[in-house]
């Protein structure tokens, strides 16, 4: 083989793989996928750009085409889907323009019904739009108004400070006068009453209250005297309680010869009754010779008992 | 002469002798029983009737129920003479045990069952005057009182009648003065409280305080 078809197959081969990756990378980016084209309507064209990313949970699906005016002042929005994600776009998508507040803007599209029909393409859908910064400044407004009422309360406050005839100079005053007044006065209770006659009274109340508790200290005295002093109350108690005590062991040695007592009248009582039954057989004895004696004197019929 | 009088002697010795003995069981429970009668009546006899204990005690050693149930009515009878209630239930266990007619018409004129009673079996002192209880007519009673000798037996019929048959203060009277006339101060005192309450009920206040004093005074 020649060097020159050497050289030419090697260019021919370089050639053909060259265009084999370029295909095989248009093919992977879709370039010559089919494409679903949906339009979306919007008030406003603020945001949008041609190109920008149209996304479904995250992932690039496809882009932005076209924008343009319709008859209406309408912004009509093209954009392309790739046939293989053209799956996720449905009848009930909704498509919203999200700007965030860092980073670029994007549609998202959401599908909360995947078993529904799928979106037609001559049918335009209306776009949401979800602005964060329009967001944060709404947020901030009411901050920054509340801040400023801040700011004017403040302004206030230093005027009325400022001002001779204001509320904080006006209680230093009285301040004042009070602190004057309690100087002036023999005791903060005659500046409380405010009467002089009044704090006389309440003085000898209270010295009336000294006397007497002054007497109930003293009876307490006496009292503890009384009750626990050597001739007191107490130690008579005691005292008699000591003798309750031995006159109830004098007492016991009592019960005891009662014990016995009644021991020796128990056996004392066997006497009785060998006594009783002596006095018996006596009776029965004079009963019988009373008996013998009235057989004898009288002559005797045999009782009968006849009901009353 | 001498020989006569010897002879007499021993023959009245010999008369004596021959005569049998009255059983110790017989002559105890009588006499008791007479003892109990009289202090019954003269209330004498406590709560615990120690003589009627006695005379049934004895009467009971003989193995008679007729006798023992002849006791017990006695002092039923005693018990109406002085117009107060009695415990029958001995009575009735011993009529159940040896039923006895005669026993039984005295009980049930005690109780003032008189259609139940039989005249015949009464004591003979009570015969007349049964058919005027029955009929509830106290002035023949009264005639019929009057000829009746023994003064229990007039008490107790009286207390028969006071007790279930309707009365007036002369068939309370006459008991009074038949325990008066006798000193049985036991139906005596219930006869003069039945007055006062007699009198009470028909109004007559004077006559009942009068009852009243009298019974304090001779309570005394």
């Amino acid at each position: 083989m020649s060097r020159d078809l050497k050289v030419g197959l090697f260019i021919v081969g370089t050639t053909i793989i060259i265009l084999a990756a370029l295909l095989y990378l248009a093919n992977e980016k879709g370039l010559f996928a089919n494409t679903y084209v949906f339009t979306l309507s919007s008030k406003s064209g603020d945001g949008l750009t041609e190109g920008m990313p149209v996304v479904f949970s995250g992932f690039d699906i496809g882009k932005v085409s076209t924008l343009e005016l319709n008859d209406k002042g309408m912004v009509l929005i093209k954009i392309k889907i790739a046939q293989r994600h053209v799956k996720w776009i449905k009848a009930d998508s909704a498509f919203i323009l999200y700007r965030p507040l860092i980073g670029a803007a994007r549609i998202v599209v959401t599908t909360n019904n995947l078993n529904s029909p799928p979106l037609p393409e001559d049918k335009i859908v209306a776009m949401e739009t979800v602005n964060d910064i329009n967001d944060a400044i709404k947020k901030v407004q009411p901050l920054l108004e509340k801040i400023t009422q801040i700011a004017e309360n403040l302004e206030r406050l230093s005027n009325n400070l400022s001002d001779p005839k204001g509320d904080l100079n006006r209680i230093l005053s009285n301040a004042q006068i009070i602190t004057k007044t309690l100087s002036s006065k023999k005791s903060f209770l005659e500046m409380a009453v405010a009467d002089e006659e009044s704090v006389q009274s309440i003085y000898e109340a209270l010295k009336k209250v000294k006397d007497i508790v002054t007497k109930i200290d003293k009876m307490a005295d006496k009292m503890d005297k009384q009750l626990y002093g050597k001739e007191g109350t107490l130690p008579n108690i005691n005292q008699i309680l000591k003798d309750i005590a031995g006159k109830l062991q004098k007492l016991d040695k009592t019960v005891d010869n009662i014990n016995k007592i009644s021991t020796d009248t128990s056996d004392g009582m066997k006497d009785f009754r060998m006594l009783r039954s002596d006095i018996d057989d006596t009776v029965n004895a004079i009963d019988d010779v009373a008996k013998k004696l009235d057989d004898l004197i009288s002559s005797k019929k045999d009782p009968e008992f006849k009901l009353p | 002469m001498r020989y006569f009088l010897l002879i007499t002697l021993i023959a009245f010795i010999c008369a004596c002798g021959s005569s049998q003995p009255i059983p110790q069981w017989k002559d105890t429970s009588f006499r008791q029983l007479e003892t109990y009668k009289v202090n019954f009546l003269t209330d004498q006899e406590d709560a615990t009737e120690p003589h009627f204990a006695k005379a049934k005690k004895a009467a009971s050693s003989n193995n008679n129920l007729l006798l023992l149930s002849t006791v017990y009515l006695t002092k039923y009878a005693l018990h109406t003479a002085a117009l107060e209630e009695f415990d029958d239930s001995d009575f009735l266990r011993m009529e159940k045990l040896h039923p006895h007619a005669a026993n039984r018409a005295y009980y049930n004129l005690l109780k003032g069952d008189f259609h139940a009673v039989e005249v015949k079996l009464l004591p003979p002192i009570y015969s007349k005057l049964l058919p005027f209880m029955a009929q509830k007519n106290l002035s023949a009673a009264n005639r019929e009182f009057a000829s009746m000798n023994d003064s229990l037996s007039v008490l107790i019929a009286c207390g028969i009648w006071v007790k279930h048959l309707p009365y007036d203060d002369s068939i309370v009277k006459l008991a009074i003065d038949i325990a008066a006339a006798n000193g049985w101060r036991r139906p005596l005192w219930a006869y003069l409280t039945t007055l006062q309450q007699y009198y009470l009920d028909h109004q007559e206040t004077t006559k009942a305080q009068n009852i009243k004093e009298r019974l304090e005074l001779l309570k005394k």
